[in-house]
């Protein structure tokens, strides 16, 4: 700042004392900016002042978590997770990673919709219940079934059946997929070719276990009669001749007893007695039924007559009015038919 | 048919529940009566209605609770869908055996002259209208009209 003072004289002064001018601005600039870096480094050395207590305990607080961090585990977790991912990289093909790919928007929507607040709180309360089992009182079956009058027990029911069914439902969908894909073909011949129990998975979900054949007693001895001949209808034994009328045996309810005796005029004579007015409809179903009767040794009823023939029960009636089956039954020299219908 | 006039035999059979077990009695006292040339009419009333209503006719249940004969105890005979299981069961037994069904032993009935009514009060009650009935029955009628039918009948009730 003495230079400021310093005068110079001389040809060139002017120019001297121009250039002096110049190089005290600058003086006059660097000290200021040297004011403003001291001032600068004294705010600097203030605040680390204040700083390095602060710094200090941030530092153990961030070692000790750490530490703790390490005692719990995550880092050890952490490399494990590594090794997951890279046991991933080695088990799953690019091909494989590319499926993923399209798998991950609905993996991700899965996460939302189980993510959801009252998704969660279902889970919470699921989870409380199960914290507190201990204290759950037992019942046994009949407490089950008396719960099960309970409205809410009844929702929840209601729930789980529509989540087996649609968990059944993929599981389904899955093993068909498999069964389909290639893979699936050639372990099914493989299977085949070593003869391994086909149908059987027993490693699969839905193992379905075959029910030892039952035994069909029941059901034979009730078609049986069926599969002999007509319905509700079984051959009667042959009725005792209660009188003989030219040679001819009746029995008591007005039936011939040996049908092999029958002729058209003994029919018709019998017709005449039973008060009905023989036309060609007539005989034909007299024909018909002792066509049946030769074949299946039983007087045919109304169902039967209408089952092999394309007359209708009303046209039935109609020929015979009164208990038709009888009627033509006595007219063509049958027996009674047997069976209620 | 006039068996009122010619003092022919006849029979009144009241129908009054509903189950495919319960159907059948009188369906096949009604018909086996035709054939042996009586004079019958069926009188359909409370539960024995759905016999007869076109839209319940084709699937009658059979009631397994409280019925000692039935084939599983009746503490499984409530379990839901038990009635429909032994309805459907029972049919296809009645098929094996070539049983007509409820629908074609109305026909049947209607041909062979059986004549088929409805209870009017039943009908009130349960909000049905003739329009609701298989086309075989005849008409809706009341218990007086009943007996004025039943005159001279014997009466089934089942």
């Amino acid at each position: 700042m003495e230079t400021k003072n310093v005068h110079v004289p001389g040809p060139e002064g002017k120019t001297q004392d121009h250039s002096l001018a110049a190089l005290h601005a600058r003086l006059d600039q660097l000290s200021a900016d040297v004011t403003y870096l001291v001032e600068r480094q004294r705010k600097i050395d203030d605040f680390l002042d204040d700083f390095g207590p602060i710094a200090k305990a941030m530092l153990n607080s961030t070692a000790s978590r750490l530490d703790g961090y390490e005692k719990r585990g995550y880092f050890e977790m952490g490399r494990e997770a590594l090794g997951i991912v890279e046991r991933v990289a080695e088990g799953f093909t690019p091909d494989d990673v590319r499926k993923l790919g399209g798998a991950v928007v609905g993996i991700l929507e899965t996460v939302r919709e189980l993510t959801q607040p009252e998704v969660l709180k279902v889970a919470s309360e699921a989870a409380s219940v199960l914290q507190n089992a201990e204290e759950a009182a037992p019942i046994g079956i009949v407490g089950m079934v008396r719960a099960t009058s309970d409205h809410d027990v009844q929702k929840g029911m209601s729930v789980m059946v529509e989540v087996m069914r649609q968990v059944g439902r993929a599981a389904a969908a899955v093993r068909d997929k498999r069964a389909a894909s290639p893979m699936g073909q050639k372990k099914a011949k493989l299977d085949a070719v070593l003869g391994r129990r086909m149908g059987t998975q027993k490693s699969a979900l839905g193992v379905e276990r075959t029910l030892p054949p039952r035994p069909r007693e029941a059901a034979s001895k009730i078609a049986a009669p069926a599969s002999k001949g007509p319905a509700c209808a079984t051959p009667a034994a042959p009725a005792a001749t209660a009188t003989v009328l030219d040679g001819v045996g009746f029995s008591a309810d007005g039936h011939m007893t040996d049908a092999s005796q029958w002729t058209r005029e003994l029919g018709q004579k019998i017709a005449t007695m039973q008060a009905v007015d023989m036309t060609d409809a007539h005989w034909k179903l007299v024909e018909v039924a002792r066509k049946d009767f030769e074949s299946t040794k039983t007087s045919p009823n109304i169902r039967r007559l209408t089952q092999i023939t394309d007359v209708t029960t009303k046209d039935v009636y109609a020929l015979f009015p009164k208990a038709p089956a009888r009627t033509l039954a006595k007219i063509a020299g049958l027996p009674k038919p047997a069976g209620c219908l | 048919m006039n068996a009122s006039q010619n003092n022919a035999r006849r029979v009144a059979i009241i129908c009054s529940h509903g189950g495919l077990d319960e159907a059948y009695p009188s369906l096949i006292l009604a018909n086996a009566a035709r054939q042996s040339g009586i004079d019958a009419f069926v009188f359909f009333t409370f539960w024995g209605l759905d016999v007869i209503t076109e839209s319940k006719l084709d699937h009658l249940h059979v009631n397994m609770v409280g019925n000692p004969s039935a084939p599983v105890p009746t503490m499984l005979a409530g379990l839901p869908g038990m009635e429909s299981l032994a309805g459907s069961m029972m049919m296809k037994q009645m098929k094996e055996l070539e049983l007509p069904t409820v629908r074609e032993f109305l026909q049947i009935l209607d041909e062979a002259g059986a004549e088929l009514y409805a209870c009017e009060l039943a009908m009130k009650m349960f909000k049905r209208e003739k329009k609701d009935l298989a086309k075989e029955v005849k008409d809706v009628i009341t218990a007086g009209d009943f007996y004025d039918l039943a005159e001279g009948a014997q009466i089934i009730f089942t």
